[in-house]
């Protein structure tokens, strides 16, 4: 009598053979026979970080595992503030449309996703993350070589009510489930009866995700991902400590790239073990004196998220000028709050640590974060980048820009663009204010 | 009498307290109770200029013609603000307005969960209805359980009245022109219900009757602005049967409830409100509200999405809302507007060859 093995354990044992055996060796066989291409090193930069390579490696692996998670492990599309944590437990392989957009982006393909969309009758007004997910879902395009499709969508409103929006979509288009985790916004303050309704949604979706997952849920497989979260977020945190140092040995426009496995594998050992191996290494190089960039004579601070297309060719702008990015609100974020989670009260604890973030707090907060950051790395100015695609991100810039400079004497430049779709950025124009903020930066 | 002189008489003579409410969804019987009458700050007929200097291009016409109205000074009869939780823009609004204005008119917030719902969120809406009472108690003074139960009769009266004249003019019942219909309407945003629902009644009994037997659209979005959409309607003889407007029927036709906590009524109500996206409601539930419009109403020839720019919970629904129609054969066409500009003759065109494909 043959033997016949369920198709669902033929994909579960391909998945642990790519993951443990395939994927590794395929990565080896690949870097062996890469043809070192010469990249020009800007002059002005130091040398580059020695844990770039393991990045790659980490990021790569994820995206070209997602390949075969489709009916091995439940899949999840999650956004980038949602409790992730809770989803480990049901052992769920977890893709972030928003890192999927930031790197669409660094690879100037953010026009062409987004046109998909446009051209399905998707205004271009429209956050340009989900434009490019909705084109990468009508056009099957990406540069991670395939999604696989989700079970379920994961979604908090924490960093805007534009992913519940988004989410949504998905969710009509392939008809699966969308569980959301509702944060109440911080106008006041989050009170007691915010953090019960949070909690009481957990406990709501715990048996969904069971039914959806096919595991139950363990308490102690729970506090053990909660510990591994809040130790990768200090962990996180020190790593952007390490640019309070002058000169400091790294740029923002790094940590935008290393920011990666924080927002998509948070709770993950891997990501613990990345981030303390950052760490080091930064640790190292500020013993050493080696610097990110030649000659650090001005310390600079970003607001909002990254221009994905503009990295490369702002790092050298700035390093070119002797300055320096050290800080950003935008890698803050996942340092800044993660730090409640406290595995004794794992569920009370994840509800404050993620309703206190950022997007979901009033400006008066971001304010006075940002008078903080800039004393405590010493920040001579502030670019401020008004992100067309991120309203509750760039909503109150103005304010903020005028608040500092009254308060802090602190010279600073607003760039209006957008993360990823370069048909609203101009070039001309964003030079004329650079130039500007140069001068007054000089003076 | 303009909308102001209505205020001030209501502040003078009535000794009642004016409050600016920002869109879209709160508890307006809440505000009666406590002697407030809440003036809905839709789209003030104001020229922007001061709101450049604190939000930049790409935001919505709802969210500058209100900061610009504070900016100019035309909120200093008003005895305070209500921000609810409506979308990211207004949000921030709120914050500004609370954080980097340095008004000194007590700010109020109201957050109501979003979609999709559970016994959390029911639970949650009851407990924020209470916070919010709690907080304006302290410039107003207690909340009146009784009062409140009245008003909540006053608001259920008004809903009727409002259901009648929606169901009438569906069914083709109603004389008033589309442009009689929404003055009237719209009126609600500012008027107390005391005033508003004798109003209603008065239109009513003018307008019944049958009206010119033409084909009908329906209209939706967030507010019928640039009015010039339902006078071109008009002039066509084109009904709009039914509308799908956020300061319409998703707001206006609010479902009765008799339960006997005041509180718990409000609750209820709100969770059977027609589908909005300032809720986040499912697109399957917004398909369904507007076939059942159509079904409901008679001689419905298309829909057309009469559209704020940069609003962004509407046009994420807006490419699926419009499949879903063609499905059924049912046109539909899409207006990109921002409020208070002049109808445009490129509207105009694409109407008429809306219109044209449509057999009008």
């Amino acid at each position: 009598m043959a033997f016949w093995l369920h198709p669902k354990y033929y994909k579960t044992i391909q998945y642990y053979f790519m993951k443990d055996l395939g994927a590794p060796a395929l990565f080896w066989i690949n870097q062996k026979q890469k043809k070192r291409r010469t990249r020009r090193h800007s002059p002005y930069l130091g040398p580059p970080l020695q844990c770039a390579r393991r990045l790659r490696e980490i990021m790569t692996r994820h995206y070209y595992l997602a390949r075969f998670a489709k009916s091995a492990k439940p899949v999840a599309w999650v956004t980038s503030g949602a409790p992730v944590e809770l989803l480990h437990v049901f052992n769920f392989y977890t893709i972030y449309p928003e890192n999927h957009g930031a790197i669409c982006g660094s690879r100037r393909m953010g026009p062409e996703l987004c046109n998909q969309a446009e051209r399905e009758g998707y205004s271009q007004d429209l956050c340009s993350y989900a434009r490019i997910d909705l084109g990468h879902l009508f056009s099957g395009k990406t540069p991670a070589g395939k999604l696989p499709k989700p079970d379920v969508l994961f979604c908090s409103n924490n960093i805007c009510q534009t992913v519940l929006y988004w989410f949504k979509e998905l969710s009509y288009y392939w008809h699966i489930p969308l569980i959301l985790f509702d944060t109440p916004y911080n106008f006041l303050g989050i009170h007691e009866k915010d953090i019960q309704y949070m909690c009481s949604q957990f406990q709501e979706m715990i048996p969904e995700l069971e039914r959806i997952s096919g595991h139950g849920f363990s308490l102690s497989r729970f506090q053990e991902i909660i510990g591994i979260a809040r130790e990768t977020s200090l962990t996180w945190g020190r790593v952007l400590e390490t640019m309070k140092h002058s000169p400091a040995p790294m740029t923002i426009f790094e940590a935008f790239v290393h920011i990666a496995p924080i927002v998509s594998l948070r709770g993950l050992p891997v990501c613990l073990d990345y981030y303390r191996i950052l760490l080091k290494e930064l640790e190292e190089r500020v013993e050493k004196g080696i610097a990110a960039i030649k000659n650090e004579r001005r310390r600079l601070m970003w607001d909002n998220i990254a221009i994905w297309f503009k990295l490369r060719d702002w790092a050298e702008l700035f390093a070119e000028r002797g300055y320096n990015f050290v800080a950003a609100t935008y890698t803050n974020a996942w340092a800044e709050t993660i730090h409640h989670l406290n595995e004794r009260h794992p569920f009370e604890s994840m509800a404050k640590a993620y309703s206190l973030v950022i997007l979901n707090n009033n400006l008066n907060h971001r304010l006075k974060l940002m008078e903080k950051i800039i004393q405590e790395y010493k920040i001579d100015g502030l670019v401020i980048h008004s992100d067309r695609s991120c309203k509750p991100y760039s909503i109150g810039q103005y304010g903020l820009k005028r608040l500092l400079t009254e308060r802090l004497g602190i010279k600073s430049v607003l760039i209006e663009s957008d993360m990823t779709d370069f048909r609203v950025y101009s070039e001309d124009q964003a030079r004329i204010n650079l130039e500007a903020f140069f001068e007054a930066l000089e003076n | 009498m303009t909308r102001k002189e209505y205020l001030i008489k209501q502040k003078d003579e009535k000794g009642r307290k004016l409050f600016g409410i920002f869109p879209a969804q709160y508890p307006r019987e809440i505000l009666w109770a406590m002697n407030v009458v809440p003036v809905e700050i839709w789209d003030p007929p104001l020229k922007v200029s001061h709101a450049n200097a604190h939000v930049q291009p790409y935001i919505c016409s709802v969210v500058k013609l209100g900061l610009e109205l504070i900016l100019q000074g035309k909120c200093d009869d008003l005895d305070g603000f209500l921000f609810p939780h409506t979308c990211d823009s207004i949000q921030n609004l709120a914050s500004i307005v609370y954080n980097y204005l340095g008004l000194e008119k007590p700010c109020y917030f109201f957050y109501h969960p979003k979609a999709p719902y559970r016994d959390s969120s029911r639970l949650y809406y009851l407990e924020q209805l209470k916070v919010l009472v709690s907080r304006m108690e302290k410039q107003l003074g207690p909340l009146d359980l009784s009062v409140l139960k009245q008003c909540i009769e006053r608001g259920q009266q008004v809903a009727s009245v409002l259901r009648d004249l929606y169901g009438l003019r569906a069914r083709g019942e109603l004389k008033a022109s589309n442009s009689e219909f929404y003055q009237v309407i719209r009126q609600g945003e500012y008027f107390h219900p005391d005033d508003f629902l004798p109003l209603l009644e008065e239109f009513l009994a003018a307008s019944k009757g049958q009206a010119d037997s033409g084909p009908s659209v329906i209209l939706s979005g967030i507010l019928p602005n640039p009015m010039g959409i339902l006078t071109f309607l008009d002039n066509l003889g084109i009904r709009v049967a039914y509308d799908d407007f956020m300061i319409g029927s998703r707001r206006l036709l609010i479902p009765p409830s008799d339960l006997p906590d005041p509180f718990e009524q409000l609750t209820e109500s709100y969770f059977r409100m027609p589908p909005c996206t300032t809720r986040a409601s499912p697109i399957a539930q917004r398909r369904d509200y507007l076939f059942n419009m159509i079904d409901d109403a008679t001689g419905v020839k298309g829909v057309i999405f009469y559209m704020v720019k940069f609003c962004e919970p509407e046009w994420f629904d807006i490419p699926n809302l419009v499949d879903e129609l063609k499905t059924r054969e049912i046109p539909a066409l899409v207006l990109e507007i921002e409020l208070n500009q002049e109808f445009s003759g490129q509207v105009a065109t694409r109407l008429e060859a809306f219109m044209e494909m449509i057999g009008i």
